[in-house]
């Protein structure tokens, strides 16, 4: 069996390679469980456009090595560049972005919420709490006090070198 | 709150892309993500990332922490209750020990709105046991966060220092790394540290386009200064993970090399005029704060002039042809090793003055002086050596080995060089030879061996030559009867002379016929314990072989040429001076071989294997080429002898059995040598395991030896034959029909006759005893026994007697005695006077007087065959059978 179909939230049926859904570890494990599967599988979290969206994602990068086993948090990657392809597929409404992740989160496809997290990263750099309150609709649960408190328990991050006028080149350089 | 509360894990992976100073932003966003980004494990990350953090110096802090808190806190339960209560309260931050955060409030339309998300959990609700598994394998701090939470209440025990060193104080900066603790639920509190005196530095230094434009080369003005916060730059970049830290870490990595350069060339520069207490220090120093200084040292290294000049400490090639052409000469090599030596000692003392302890040296540059200067010396003479002569190139190798390892030893030691530098050193230098050991080996078996069985072909050429001589030599060789017990004398005494030292099994044997005087009857005093060897008595003559010592090695040397030349008559079956000559060089090269085994590591074990080789070689060409070869034609030399054809008897030896015997002695020499010079040479220097029975040299050893014994045996076993034939020759050609009856010669005779043995029974008897007290003491007791049982038994085969039954009876044989003493009986039976009918019918008559050997019927027909037989018969048969019998 070389297709499979999946049964989107909003309840439409998509043929898809298999080895283009096993992207998904949670999938590739389904099937390893289960065996041979003729009807199509439910993916209750994701609607159609989502999951076309992801499945998009899926068939580029079917020829990726396949994804580790989950690292433990101390060999935590740095963060590399987002391929130009990825920046491509990731501009999307930051609706689309957050199913798109949340979605690669469900379906255990790692390198997907990589891309996704760091999209976000990225969006979130240089914002203060309060751009960053509005973007996420998150609200501020601080008191006043509270909040001046933490801004001087976080001041050390904000400080930057003191411009002092030029100097002449040092003996050593 | 859309994405916050059900997928903490998205928001977690989120926050480990951003960059430290977004972080703290977050931080301030709402209390959930105030505690995501607070979480201590996210902090210990970061620290494990540049190196220090130290989970042991956590682990003790945290039980310190327990322990005092447990202390405080039996202190104040014991005083007063009441304030027991108010103890372990003191939260540093309230926001991380607060409850789970306050549901979300979700009103507006922006992507993750709360009530959508409340209805997806419903409806995942199916699969959130395979998420949550899943979600624990995710969190990436999962596990540490709640021990993080409840530490933050011991830790908070500790006095923490609030104060952080920033840039507004310079010189804080400098010590900021080493300054930093590991504490459980303080990591955020320590980076913050770090981040604060380096971040803006190093954010600074990324951006910078030239080397003048970063702000640390203004406000650090010393080398010393600028290569501290360097270092620390560098430790810091490794915990920018956020996006474009490759860029930023190419660009530090640049400035630093600059400034590594920079520093390199001013120690360059103070190298070069000799300022090693100034400039060279100096910046061996900065480079050393900078990042560890190895730069600094491959330069100091590689700068010294001896790696240029080597040609100053000696040519190579004036080992050879000096003084003499084809001569070789250590010599050279030992000045070379000297002047290095002095060298080395002077730049001991430089590399004390220039660097600091810390920081080992000397290995180093002794790594390179062993490949530039040693290597390049040693190799052209080894190689030249190997060109002229194999012997040469050998001796070279050993001996310029062992110069190397005498050298290896007044290497000075230096103060950063370590504990354990002798055997670096010493591993250095082994080094060396390991291009040249596997064939210095080889060549050194291969050359043994050729050498061996050199010696033996030029033997058996020389052999070859003399065969027709010989053989004639060994038909006349009895009559050197003289010579030959001169030498046996000599022999004895030589492999006898060590009873004094080890005793022989048959010291504790009481010697029962003091009138024959055994050759062990002086050690009889000497009740020693029997020692390994202990079936063969007298093996240590030869340790004077083994172990080099003047005194018993000329000893030895004059044993062996008295030896050899009484060794006339087995001269062309083998020479003990071909075994002697094989041992010694078996000596040598095994002593240069072992040399190697000191290298250790695979080259010891080879070196080792090598030896066991050489001795194995050894044993080969010695057993089946020479000895075996030997016994092999005295065997055949004995089984061609035929008494008849002799005309001379009048020796008590049969030539080629007497040549044989000697033989044996001779091979049981070999094999005390061997074994002495296997236990002394292998065992004794560790070169091999005689415990070990699958060993190779061992498993030849028990060979070589099965050889032998059973040549000897062979060899016996002819013998046997060929000394009966002997006697029974002498009975046909000396025995006198008078012998046995006095009538027929007269009364004269009669008066001789009772007097003693006849003739041929003296003969017999020597001729005998001459062949079994050679073996005495040569060979294995057992075959020996063996041997004695057997001809006792063939001579009672052949005759009768008195005289026979004492040499029996000095055999010590019991299973013989009995024979004997029934042959004497017998012999009463002629000796009654036949006026005494009645007592010759009582002996006749008496099974016990024969023990069993001799049945009634057996003696009455010996009793027939006397002379008077007719005259008594009556009277005796009348006292055996009764009055009956006289009706016939």
């Amino acid at each position: 069996m070389s297709e499979i179909k999946l049964l989107s939230s909003d309840q439409a049926t998509i043929t898809v390679e298999k080895s283009v859904a096993e992207r998904s570890i949670l999938i590739k494990n389904m099937l390893e469980d289960v065996g041979e599967v003729t009807e199509a599988i439910p993916i209750p979290n994701v609607n159609e456009n989502v999951l076309k969206k992801v499945i998009e994602w899926c068939e580029h990068h079917k020829g990726d090595p396949p994804a580790q086993a989950d690292d433990d948090s101390d060999s935590r990657k740095k963060s590399s560049d987002i391929d130009e392809w990825d920046q491509k597929f990731m501009q999307v409404d930051q609706e689309m972005l957050f199913e798109i992740i949340l979605a690669a989160n469900y379906l255990d496809i790692k390198p997907l919420l990589d891309v996704g997290c760091k999209t976000v990263a990225n969006m979130i750099k240089g914002k203060s709490p309060e751009e960053i309150r509005k973007t996420f609709n998150i609200q501020n649960d601080f008191t006043p006090d509270e909040e001046e408190q933490i801004r001087r328990e976080n001041e050390w991050a904000e400080e930057s070198v003191p411009r002092s006028q030029p100097l002449d080149i040092d003996e050593a350089c | 709150m859309l994405m916050l509360d059900p997928r903490p894990e998205i928001i977690s992976t989120i926050l480990e892309y951003l960059p430290t100073q977004d972080l703290c932003r977050f931080a301030r966003v709402s209390k959930q993500l105030q505690e995501m980004v607070y979480d201590d494990s996210r902090w210990v990350h970061k620290l494990k990332l540049m190196g220090i953090w130290s989970e042991t110096e956590a682990r003790h802090r945290f039980e310190d922490a327990m322990r005092r808190r447990r202390a405080i806190q039996a202190a104040r339960a014991a005083e007063e209750e009441r304030k027991a209560l108010q103890n372990g309260a003191k939260t540093l931050n309230a926001g991380l020990v607060g409850g789970p955060p306050a549901p979300g409030i979700g009103g507006s339309s922006t992507l993750f709105d709360a009530g959508e998300e409340e209805n997806r959990v419903q409806v995942q609700r199916e699969a959130s046991t395979r998420r949550a598994e899943l979600d624990a394998k995710r969190r990436t701090v999962a596990g540490t966060i709640t021990e993080g939470v409840n530490l933050m209440n011991l830790a908070s025990l500790t006095p923490v220092d609030t104060s952080r060193p920033s840039v507004a104080d310079p010189g804080s900066l400098l010590k900021v790394l080493p300054s930093i603790k590991s504490i459980r639920g303080f990591a955020r509190h320590e980076f913050g540290k770090i981040y604060a005196a380096l971040g803006p530095l190093y954010f600074d230094l990324a951006k910078a386009k030239t080397h003048t434009d970063p702000v640390v080369f203004r406000i650090y003005r010393d080398p010393e200064q600028q290569a501290q916060i360097l270092g620390q730059l560098k430790i810091f970049a490794q915990c920018d993970t956020a996006h474009g830290w490759v860029d930023r870490l190419e660009r530090l990595n640049l400035m630093i090399g600059i400034f590594e350069n920079a520093a390199l060339r001013e120690f360059e520069g103070g190298y070069e005029t000799g300022d090693i207490n100034g400039r060279m220090r100096r910046y061996a120093n900065v480079l050393i704060l900078l990042n560890g200084g190895q730069a600094c040292v491959q330069l100091f290294v590689q700068k010294h002039p001896i790696m240029f000049e080597r040609g100053e400490l000696g040519n190579p090639m004036d080992s050879f042809d000096k003084p003499m052409p084809g001569s070789f000469s250590l010599e050279p090599s030992l000045h070379f090793f000297t002047r290095l030596s002095a060298l080395l000692r002077e730049q001991a003392d430089v590399i004390d003055r220039v660097f600091p302890a810390t920081v080992n040296v000397m290995i180093p540059f002794l790594e390179r002086v062993a490949e530039d200067v040693i290597s390049e010396f040693v190799t052209p003479i080894l190689d030249e050596a190997h060109d002229r002569d194999i012997e040469q190139y050998l001796k070279a190798v050993a001996g310029i080995y062992h110069r190397l390892l005498e050298f290896s030893k007044t290497i000075k030691v230096t103060r950063g060089s370590g504990e354990r530098f002798p055997e670096e050193a010493m591993k250095i230098m082994g080094r060396v030879f390991e291009a040249h050991v596997d064939l210095y080996l080889q060549d050194e078996l291969d050359y043994f061996r050729k050498k061996c069985e050199a010696e033996v072909d030029s033997w058996e050429k020389k052999i070859v030559e003399e065969d027709a001589a010989t053989e004639s030599f060994f038909m006349s060789n009895i009559n050197r009867e003289a010579d030959k017990r001169d030498f046996l004398s000599t022999f004895k005494k030589v492999i006898l002379m060590p009873v004094s030292v080890i005793p022989s099994p048959f010291s504790a044997k009481p010697e029962t016929k003091p009138a024959e005087p055994s050759p062990y009857a002086n050690s009889n005093t000497l009740s020693v314990p029997e020692t390994s060897n202990a079936s063969r008595p007298g093996a240590p003559m030869t340790p004077g072989q083994a172990t080099p010592g003047p005194p018993p090695t000329t000893e030895l040397a004059a044993k062996a040429a008295i030896m050899n030349s009484r060794l006339e008559g087995i001269r062309s079956l083998f020479s003990l001076e071909v075994a002697l000559n094989l041992v010694h060089s078996a000596k040598s090269s095994l002593e240069r071989a072992a040399l190697f085994t000191s290298a250790g590591g695979q080259t010891g074990e080879e070196a080792r294997e090598q030896c066991e080789q050489i001795f194995i070689a050894l044993l080969q060409v010695l057993g089946p080429r020479h000895v075996k070869a030997g016994f092999d034609k005295a065997v055949e030399h004995l089984s061609k002898y035929n008494p008849r054809e002799i005309t001379e008897h009048s020796q008590p030896g049969v030539a080629p059995l007497v040549t044989f015997l000697e033989l044996v002695n001779i091979g049981d020499l070999i094999q005390q040598m061997i074994d002495v010079f296997y236990e002394q040479e292998l065992v004794a220097t560790k070169l091999t395991d005689p415990k070990d029975f699958l060993n190779p040299a061992a498993k030849e050893k028990k060979r070589f030896e099965q050889m032998l014994d059973e040549r000897v045996a062979a060899g016996l076993n002819m013998g046997i034959d060929v000394l009966i034939d002997e006697v029974d020759h002498l009975f046909a050609i000396t025995q006198q029909t008078t012998d046995f009856n006095p009538g027929a010669i007269g009364d004269a005779g009669l008066r001789d006759f009772d007097i003693g043995p006849t003739k041929t029974a003296v003969r017999v008897i020597e001729v005998v005893s001459s062949h079994t007290k050679l073996l005495t003491g040569s060979t294995d007791k057992n075959v020996l026994d063996v041997f004695n049982q057997e001809v006792g038994i063939r001579l009672f085969a052949s005759l009768d007697l008195n005289h026979y039954h004492a040499y029996i009876t000095t055999l010590k044989i019991k299973p013989l005695v009995p024979y004997f003493n029934a042959l004497r009986e017998l012999s009463q039976i002629y000796l009654i006077d036949p006026s005494h009918a009645k007592q010759m019918a009582t002996v006749i008559a008496d099974p016990n007087r024969f023990g069993g050997i001799f049945r009634v019927e057996e003696v009455y027909e010996y009793a027939t065959r006397r002379e008077d037989w007719y005259r008594v018969k009556k009277e005796v048969e009348r006292a055996m059978y009764g009055i009956g019998c006289c009706i016939s």
